[in-house]
């Protein structure tokens, strides 16, 4: 019950996540699963919470996303209950799918990204991550892993037994060449997940470059306040 | 604008930061908590690389007394941040430079650090502490949830003489392991600090099940069927 995009912008070398679920704080999930210059997996279905780390350690110490989602198939006496997907930093994309997983589960593997999940509508979910992934190469991966997932969204989504299940928890994330992320959204608990996580983006993006200048010049800083108001001001500007 | 405590917890040894501030999305900076080493948490004019960095010199062995004064001597605008940093031994230290703004402050315990910038007055570290010391048995993340709480209450943020809305919340604890324990967050939100409450029970009632599910697959029941019987329960 879970949806997700992992993928390199080939362009920047950029790592980066979307992931959209049924369970809450799906985000948490994420943790320890990208390394600046190293590569970006993720362990979702039943997830196990030792092998974003796991992975990404292999990947820091050479390995080859292949020979790494090996070792984290090895390591785990249920990986028929895990779905992972490894990226690392020469664009080799593999996943595994667990025969154990609630249908309908599975991955689609493209060139420097895996769209994968578990508990969806059906194999048309994976291909339309993978096809909003794909539909403006040029555009940033921020952009690119939204665009994924809403049109995941928009593709059926996640179905249980009883028809269709709702997203209730979202998260964006990327990296670029730092110690931390470039950007890291998140959801945790809301009826229409997706659309709050577009919706929080379209208000944060033009804040970053701000909050980089405002800590390396603190003494020329608009305080942060002003800011807000200015960007509000030219938002009310656009529409009307 | 932001107000945050970091904490070591004396019963468990585990580390947790709840913070809150203006400005989107602060949960975003989980670099700033390391399993068995520590918290160091930066904000006001903050750069980024500051925590990982101090964290890699807390692993190193180096006291968050001397990471304190390596940050100073490398930075010209050093005046301009606030941070705290704890570490595995209970030793707390916490910057609040005059840049800061009014007003601006932190105080110090034994095992944790309560700091804000753009804030009401002194009364909101207060508030966070008080919330914070409540129940001083109660689960860290508890703990921590009260103590935003109690700095929302004590009167919060204000700038210019105007109260300035909460608009994002963060609580992470981590213990042993690299996974944290529990790390909830709300990113955009009019209500911010009680909307994380919201979560945070939610949260709870779905912890042992999703835990469960990750340890035990074998035997996971389906989590919309695990949700109707918590919805049955409930009413």
């Amino acid at each position: 019950m879970t949806y997700s995009i992992i993928a390199r912008c080939p362009r920047t070398g950029q790592l980066g996540i979307g992931i959209a679920s049924y369970s809450i704080a799906i985000g948490m999930y994420c943790d320890g699963a990208v390394r600046a210059n190293t590569g970006v997996t993720l362990t979702q279905g039943h997830p196990n919470p030792r092998n974003n780390y796991l992975a990404i350690n292999l990947l820091a110490q050479g390995r080859t996303a292949g020979q790494a989602l090996a070792e984290l198939i090895g390591n785990d006496a249920d990986s028929e209950y895990r779905q992972i997907a490894i990226v690392d930093r020469e664009n080799n994309a593999v996943a595994h799918t667990g025969a154990s997983l609630r249908k309908w589960a599975g991955h689609r593997i493209g060139k420097g990204f895996v769209t994968f999940g578990d508990v969806l509508a059906g194999q048309q979910v994976v291909d339309a991550l993978a096809a909003g992934f794909e539909a403006a190469p040029e555009a940033g991966l921020d952009e690119r892993l939204l665009a994924a997932l809403e049109a995941g969204r928009n593709a059926g989504g996640m179905a249980g037994g009883k028809g269709r299940l709702p997203e209730r928890s979202a998260a964006m994330i990327v990296w670029g060449n730092r110690t931390y992320n470039e950007v890291d959204l998140r959801v945790d608990l809301h009826e229409r997940a997706v659309d709050e996580l577009r919706r929080i983006y379209i208000d944060y993006k033009p804040s970053i470059a701000y909050y980089e200048e405002r800590a390396r010049s603190p003494r020329n800083a608009v305080p942060a306040m002003e800011f807000a108001d200015m960007l509000k001001n030219q938002q009310q500007q656009k529409t009307t | 604008m932001t107000y945050s405590i970091i904490a070591r917890c004396q019963r468990t040894g585990r580390f947790g930061v709840g913070s809150t501030t203006f400005s989107m999305a602060c949960g975003r900076r989980h670099e700033s908590v390391r399993p068995n080493v520590g918290i160091s948490k930066s904000q006001a004019f903050y750069l980024r690389y500051v925590d990982p960095l101090a964290l890699n010199l807390l692993a190193q062995g180096y006291t968050p007394q001397h990471i304190m004064r390596t940050l100073a001597a490398d930075d010209p605008d050093f005046d301009y941040r606030q941070f705290g940093i704890i570490d595995r031994e209970n030793n707390v230290v916490a910057h609040t430079g005059p840049g800061c703004g009014q007003w601006a402050g932190h105080t110090t315990g034994p095992h944790y650090a309560a700091y804000g910038n753009g804030l009401a007055g002194p009364q909101t570290v207060a508030g966070i502490i008080s919330g914070f010391l409540k129940q001083p048995d109660a689960p860290l993340e508890e703990r921590l949830m009260m103590a935003l709480e109690g700095g929302r209450d004590a009167g919060g943020q204000v700038s210019k003489g105007v109260k300035r809305p909460e608009r994002s919340a963060w609580i992470r604890v981590v213990s042993q392991l690299d996974f944290p324990e529990i790390d909830i967050r709300v990113d955009l939100h009019d209500k911010t600090v009680a909307e994380l409450r919201r979560i945070f029970e939610e949260f709870k009632r779905y912890r042992d099940y999703y835990g469960a599910r990750c340890d035990h697959p074998r035997n996971a029941v389906p989590e919309e069927d695990f949700v109707a019987g918590l919805d049955a329960r409930a009413a």
